[in-house]
């Protein structure tokens, strides 16, 4: 009650300021009965009387900042120069329902001119411009009404009600923006923290590799001495060949005299069946034909022979080999003790170097990934760094979009079917407010050629979530992405600005 | 919409990678049986013999009994004279094996005959006289043709060449599948005689992996015309062709069979969506129309003499695979004489709501009814006007039709409600092809009434379209057609209400895995195969739709039906669009013949897809389209599902201020165009017609198609070519003037003007000796505008005289019939302007006025006064320009619809 006692002291007094200024001028010719402007009302100057305030319309050119400036063309004089100075023409064709400047400014309450404008005063809202064509054409458009004077339209008063709402509305946004802003305080100071934390992160990792960088020289370094010394050992044992073959000679007679059990000079079958066995069968005793096989298809067989026939196959060791013994008798330089140890020696080497070297790999890649990460513009203060990482949902009928800001956006649907929307591109907002938008490229094709890609828009709110999910034209999609780092101050200042 | 599903559109894209027409679909005629028997026949060995002594002449009926000497069949001819210089032919089988098919519903009524008379009479013929001047029809009996004469002049002939082929109904022969039935033809020596040759697809045709029946065998018929002194004709829509028709001696046939036709390719026979019968032929001397009445898939032949030192003729031949010959050919003389007499047959155009001549928008799909709201609200913003915006086929609950997807459209009437607020209003998308689903109503109620057209086995045709598979009604069922508009009854549609109007796309009918993209020919509809009914299907789907529209506002509103598929007659209906064209150049240049062709025919209210529906347009085009749509009688921008959005407000301030301008010079227009579609509605001339219907003797004006008028009085040439500095219009008449309409400049008839023209250029003059009423006070709608006062533009000849009209009615209900109307004549001569009343038994009072009077050409008077019926006189303030010879008359304010007169001394 108490408000709108003071919203009509504010109307009476801006009245009597309008009257003070001579504002006042008659609205004529605007309407008779049915708005058909009788052959009297076509003189100029007389009022008419049409709806309930006929004289609003009259008046309600003026009021906002830069409609002051207006104000002094209205005054109501013998002649109206049209604002844009382009014609003079009789005050009494002001605002008579007929269009006489170019520029509209002999008719600002009626819907003459084409490029003219109302204004609506609105009293309890916001006053507001509406185009001219919007006078009397049956639709409210002024929350006051003003704008329908003379048409079969009832339009109630509806500004205060609206500036009601609008204020409570302003409040709310006040009241997220204050709490947004607060939020985004934290989370920048999150945000460097954050952003220290990875700096130290990557320092870390950096150092890490640092350290295996050495510890690889010295590995390399223990390989390549591993490798040499089993070459030296190698070469060593080949150094004395005469040896070698010596060795090899006094096998194959040892190896002769060992199957030779009765040391007549000569191998028979008892004697192979006695000490021959298959590789892959020891328990079995060969047959008669088998060892008959093996010597050659001899009954006797002498050294000479046996290095030429036997030995081979014995050496080769994938058929046949002497009971009770491991392997083959040939490579025995193998199982020489020195090589052996240096063999062993430069394995070790080259595991423990391989080793290294995935050490060094892996902590590059976290290195250049951290890098990489750290090299996206996360805002002034690094206040949208913390959502790197994270990944948002919605639901939008049949359909589950989710954001993964600064990775990528994908659709699923619920058949089960993934479909990516885009990756992360870049910031597109414009240069005064350059994070207030982001764009995810080159997702998956579309059929009639391109590729999915999504827009987010970033608009302050205490949470951070996905708030609606659009695709105006196909495989273009549009997201509307709530957040507290997208809180501006430069916000508030509007609203405090405003004139509610 | 598209033609084809979403994976032929893949399949297509991929396989062939360019955007055009796979010819390969639809048949050439040497893929049509019946086209290519037809067509090789050869002229000039007729076996028809009129039996002069079968003719009997009652006072207005003649009828003569023809024999094909090869195979003794008889036709029975009939001759009608009817009312207004029409006469009719009619050629059926004497005594055919069973009915032939002769198209109902086309005609608006029994025409109204007139008395025959035999003039005189020999073994070789008759002369009958056609009652009015000096006409004469000559039949000649060996071989059998008839000549139409006035004076010495022969008008047409027909049968001339000997073309007439009448393919008699006879029982199988090649009855492989019958052996006994073989032997027992074999054995009877008298069929045998009649037997003739039985050649491939008589009784059965494949064509790519579709086999038509045929059970009743070949039934083709055909008959040839030839128009001596004529280079010119028209009409046979609906092709993408030039307006003038061309000869088709090295080609196909112009083909008329309604198809859903995907990327269609411009400059070429081929068929499209619609099929008007009807050709318009001109000469300097007079204007003539055949309308050739039979529903099946038709041929249309012509050739020309053109360039050989003979009288010039044209000659025609039209060829169709059913029904029977039923010809109406239309003497004029004049080309409103061939106007009227095709709408005293078929009817008029229907008398749109006023709202309809209005900008609509469209897209498929505005998504959901937030999208709808954003795009309402987008245009406030930008202040461009529009009176509808529409929902394509995804705002459907699962394309069935009748419904609203739960989801995305929860609250249709809410949505529709908001719309009204701006006195704006929808249109839904309701298809004839109906989901066959046992758990949506409309499709188990028309199962159960037995609705459904039939397979050639009898059961419910069933096909691939939009929501899977679906069948078809039977609409040429009157029940079906009761029982279908029953169901636009807002308690049967839910969430309708009465701004809510109706799209029928897909009335081919498009069937995507039928024969060419439509139903298979064998399906039944009753005792008659699809065959015979098949390019009427489409008429009869917007019949029903709008008598729904019409019903369920108890027969008080106008309906707005827009359809793809046509016929004759459906102008009566709605209107039609040119379907799914591209956003290129040449489909923004040949939406103008395109349109051209079907106003001859009786189509005035049609358009193309502002922006071109495939592809995505330039801006320049876009811009371009929506200022050439400007000036087209229905004004549409659509746009395919994959294309980028494209509202007007999308290319940048410039743009959007390009796009508007061009739509609130339309609207602006809209008291000029309402009572063009008023007159359209009366009397059957087109909106949109070529010059030469207002300049017959102009030769220049015959093949001219990048310009056109709109009524009499309005000459457009549209810029259709891309980065255009200028383009050289012809403006016909040597005692006309023409006022550039922006400018006011003054150009003389008889010239062809080079304009230079800037992106904002639409050239448009305004004719000198007419008066054009326009509204300049462009709101959110025309609705908006219906109180608002008139600007008179009056345009004074080198007579210095003018006149031109001015109606008013409410915009959207029938009360126009009961003479709720305002129509006045305008006149201006002697320096006296006057309004009077054209219909004094009429009553309507409106709140309009006359706010301005601009009067091009003028003198400056030293005054001007306006008396008014009371007899009061007043001195009015004016204005004069007399760099350009402009007079503004300031605010007389009279009521629009009172009498008066103001002089200009």
């Amino acid at each position: 009650m108490a408000a709108q006692v003071a919203l009509r002291r504010q109307q009476a007094q801006e009245e009597s300021e309008a009257r003070d200024l001579r504002l006042l001028y008659p609205c004529t010719g605007i309407g008779g009965e049915a708005g058909i402007p009788q052959g009297s009302s076509i003189s100029a100057g007389v009022p008419v009387s049409v709806s309930s305030s006929p004289a609003a319309a009259c008046f309600d050119v003026f009021g906002s900042e830069n409609q002051k400036d207006d104000k002094r063309f209205y005054r109501e004089r013998k002649s109206f120069l049209c604002i844009d100075g382009s014609r003079m023409i009789p005050f009494e064709q002001v605002n008579d329902d007929y269009c006489d400047c170019e520029d509209g400014s002999d008719e600002p309450g009626t819907s003459a001119c084409p490029r003219g404008r109302f204004y609506c005063t609105n009293l309890g809202f916001r006053p507001h411009y509406i185009p001219s064509s919007r006078v009397n054409d049956g639709i409210c458009d002024c929350c006051d009404a003003s704008d329908e004077y003379n048409s079969h339209a009832r339009c109630q008063n509806t500004c205060w009600n609206l500036g009601q709402r609008e204020r409570a509305y302003v409040e709310g946004q006040m009241r997220t923006l204050d709490e947004g802003l607060r939020l985004k305080q934290q989370l920048i100071e999150e945000g460097v923290l954050l952003w220290r934390e990875k700096q130290a992160q990557l320092r870390e990792l950096q150092q890490v590799a640092e350290d295996l960088q050495v510890k690889l020289e010295e590995h390399r370094r223990k390989k390549h001495e591993a490798d040499r010394l089993k070459e030296q050992t190698l070469k060593a044992l080949e150094a004395g060949d005469g040896g070698l073959i010596r060795h090899q000679n006094s096998s194959v007679a040892s190896i002769f005299h060992l199957l030779d059990s009765n040391k007549d000079g000569s191998l028979t079958v008892d004697e192979i069946k006695a000490k021959v066995v298959l590789v892959h069968d020891e328990q079995r005793v060969l047959s008669e034909d088998e060892a008959l096989a093996l010597l050659d298809r001899g009954h006797r067989m002498d050294l000479s022979k046996f290095q030429s026939t036997l030995w081979d196959v014995l050496t080769r060791g994938d058929t046949v080999k002497i009971k009770d013994t491991q392997g083959a008798p040939g490579s025995l330089s193998s199982e020489d003790p020195h090589l052996k140890a240096a063999d062993r020696a430069a394995e070790w080497e080259a595991t423990n170097l391989k080793k290294v070297e995935e050490a060094y790999e892996t902590v590059n890649m976290e290195i250049s990934d951290l890098q990489k990460k750290l090299a996206i513009d996360y805002g002034t203060d690094w206040e949208f760094l913390f959502l790197n990482g994270q990944c948002y949902k919605l639901k939008v009928y049949e359909y589950t979009y989710t954001l993964c800001p600064f990775n990528q956006v994908t659709q699923k649907s619920t058949a089960g079917v993934e479909v990516s929307l885009g990756m992360w591109g870049m910031w597109t907002g414009k240069p005064k407010n350059h994070y207030s938008q982001m764009v995810y490229e080159n997702g998956e094709p579309c059929w009639q050629g391109g590729s999915r890609s999504t827009t987010v828009t970033l608009t302050c709110g205490t949470e951070t979530a996905l708030r609606s999910v659009k695709e105006p034209s196909k495989c273009q999609y549009i997201m509307d992405f709530q957040t507290p780092v997208a809180c501006q101050p430069v916000l508030k200042q509007q609203g405090i600005h405003s004139e509610l | 919409t598209a033609s084809k599903c979403d994976c032929t559109l893949k399949l297509m894209f991929l396989s062939f990678g360019t955007w055009a027409v796979d010819k390969g679909n639809f048949k050439t005629c040497e893929q049509s049986a019946f086209c290519k028997r037809q067509r090789a026949l050869k002229p000039g060995e007729s076996p028809y013999r009129a039996l002069l002594e079968t003719m009997e002449l009652t006072n207005t009926r003649l009828t003569l009994q023809l024999i094909n000497d090869n195979n003794k069949v008889r036709l029975l001819l009939e001759l009608y004279r009817l009312q207004g210089n029409i006469t009719r032919v009619k050629i059926n089988e004497l005594k055919p094996l069973k009915p032939r098919y002769e198209v109902p519903d086309v005609l608006i009524r029994e025409p109204t005959t007139e008395p025959l008379s035999v003039l005189s009479q020999d073994e070789n013929g008759v002369v009958l006289s056609l009652g009015v001047e000096s006409q004469r029809v000559i039949i000649s009996a060996r071989p059998f043709r008839l000549d139409i004469m006035e004076g010495s002049d022969v008008l047409m002939s027909l049968n001339s060449r000997g073309l007439l082929a009448f393919e008699h109904l006879r029982m199988r022969k090649d009855t492989q599948a019958d052996p006994e039935a073989e032997k027992k033809e074999e054995a009877d020596p008298t069929t045998k005689e009649e037997e003739e040759k039985v050649e491939d697809g008589m009784w059965e045709e494949t064509f790519k992996s579709h086999t038509d029946s045929k059970p009743n065998g070949p039934s083709a018929v055909s008959l040839d015309f030839s128009l001596p002194g004529v280079e010119h004709v028209y009409g046979i829509p609906e092709h993408a062709d030039t307006l003038r028709l061309k000869t088709t001696d090295n080609g196909d046939p112009y083909r008329l069979y309604n198809l859903d036709v995907f990327q269609y390719e411009l400059y070429n026979p081929m068929a499209l969506y619609g099929s008007v019968p009807v050709m318009v032929a001109h000469s300097a001397q007079r204007t003539t129309g055949i309308f050739w009445l039979n529903a099946a898939e038709t041929w249309v032949d012509i050739s020309s003499n053109t360039g050989s030192s003979e009288t010039p003729q044209t000659d025609v031949r039209w060829i169709s695979e059913s029904g029977i010959i039923d010809i109406f050919i239309m003497l004029g003389p004049t080309p409103k004489d061939v106007f009227s007499q095709y709408a005293s047959l078929t009817g008029t155009q229907s008398f749109p709501p006023l709202a309809s001549l209005g900008y609509h928008q469209c897209r498929w799909n505005y998504n959901d009814q937030e999208d709808v709201k954003s795009v309402d609200a987008g245009f406030d913003e930008h202040d461009i006007p529009y009176d509808f915006i529409w929902l394509d086929i995804e705002h459907t609950d699962g394309k069935r039709y009748f419904t609203w997807d739960p989801h995305k459209f929860a609250t249709p009437k809410e949505m529709l409600q908001g719309l009204m607020d701006k006195k704006r209003k929808m249109v839904a998308i309701v298809d004839p092809h109906i989901k066959v689903d046992g758990n949506y109503k409309i499709h188990n109620e028309i199962r159960s009434r037995g609705f459904y057209v039939k397979n050639k086995d009898g059961g419910d045709y069933e096909g691939w379209c939009w929501p899977g598979s679906a069948s078809y009604p039977d609409f040429t069922r009157a029940d079906m057609r009761a029982w279908w508009a029953s169901m636009f009854a807002y308690d049967q549609y839910e969430g309708t209400m009465e701004n809510l109007y109706t799209w029928n796309d897909m009335n081919e009918p498009s069937v995507f895995n039928g024969p060419e993209v439509t139903m298979h020919k064998d399906a039944t509809h009753g005792a008659w195969e699809h065959r015979d009914i098949h390019n009427l299907y489409g008429l009869y789907v917007q019949m029903a739709t709008a008598e729904g529209l019409i019903q369920r506002s108890g027969g008080v509103e106008r309906p707005f039906v827009l359809t793809r598929a046509f016929f004759a007659g459906s102008q009566r209906l709605g209107a039609v669009w040119t379907g799914d064209n591209a956003a290129e150049w040449g489909h923004l240049k040949i939406s103008i013949p395109m349109c051209l062709s079907m106003g001859l025919v009786g189509i005035s209210f049609c358009g193309a897809d502002i922006g071109g529906f495939f592809k995505s347009p330039s801006t320049e085009l876009l811009v371009r389209w929506y200022q050439a749509g400007a000036y087209q009688p229905f004004y549409r921008a659509h746009a395919h599902v994959d294309t980028p959005r494209r509202e007007p407000w999308l290319f940048g301030p410039e743009n959007t201020a390009l796009i508007r301008e061009a739509v609130r010079q339309r609207y602006t227009l809209l008291p000029y165009w309402y009572q063009l579609f008023y007159r359209a509605h009366v009397t059957g001339e087109p909106v949109m017609r070529p010059l030469w219907v207002e300049y017959p003797q102009d030769l220049a004006t015959f093949a001219l198609e990048d310009e056109y008028l709109i009524g009499r009085d309005l000459l457009v040439h549209p810029v259709v070519e891309e980065g255009a500095r200028g383009v050289t219009a012809y403006l016909p008449g040597k005692d006309e003037v023409w006022f550039d309409v922006h400018t006011f400049q003054k150009h003389n008839g008889a010239q062809n003007l080079y304009i230079p023209v800037t992106m904002s250029s639409i050239p448009v003059f305004q004719r000198g000796g007419s008066i054009i009423p326009r509204k300049l006070r462009v709101r959110r709608s025309s609705t908006c505008m219906e109180h608002d006062p008139y600007t008179l533009y009056v345009a004074l000849n080198l007579q210095r005289t003018a006149d031109g009209e001015l109606y008013i009615d409410d915009g959207h209900t029938f009360n126009y019939e009961k003479k709720e109307f305002i129509y006045r004549k305008l006149t201006f001569a002697n320096k006296v302007l006057s309004s009077v009343n054209l219909a004094p038994d009429a009553k309507f009072t409106t709140d309009s006025w006359i706010e301005r009077i601009i009067v091009l050409g003028a003198s400056k008077p030293s005054k001007v006064t306006l008396k008014t019926a009371d007899g009061q006189e007043k001195q009015l303030e004016f204005d004069f320009d007399a760099s350009m010879s402009v007079l503004t008359v300031r605010k007389p304010g009279m009521n629009a619809g009172a009498d008066w007169t103001m002089t200009f001394q």
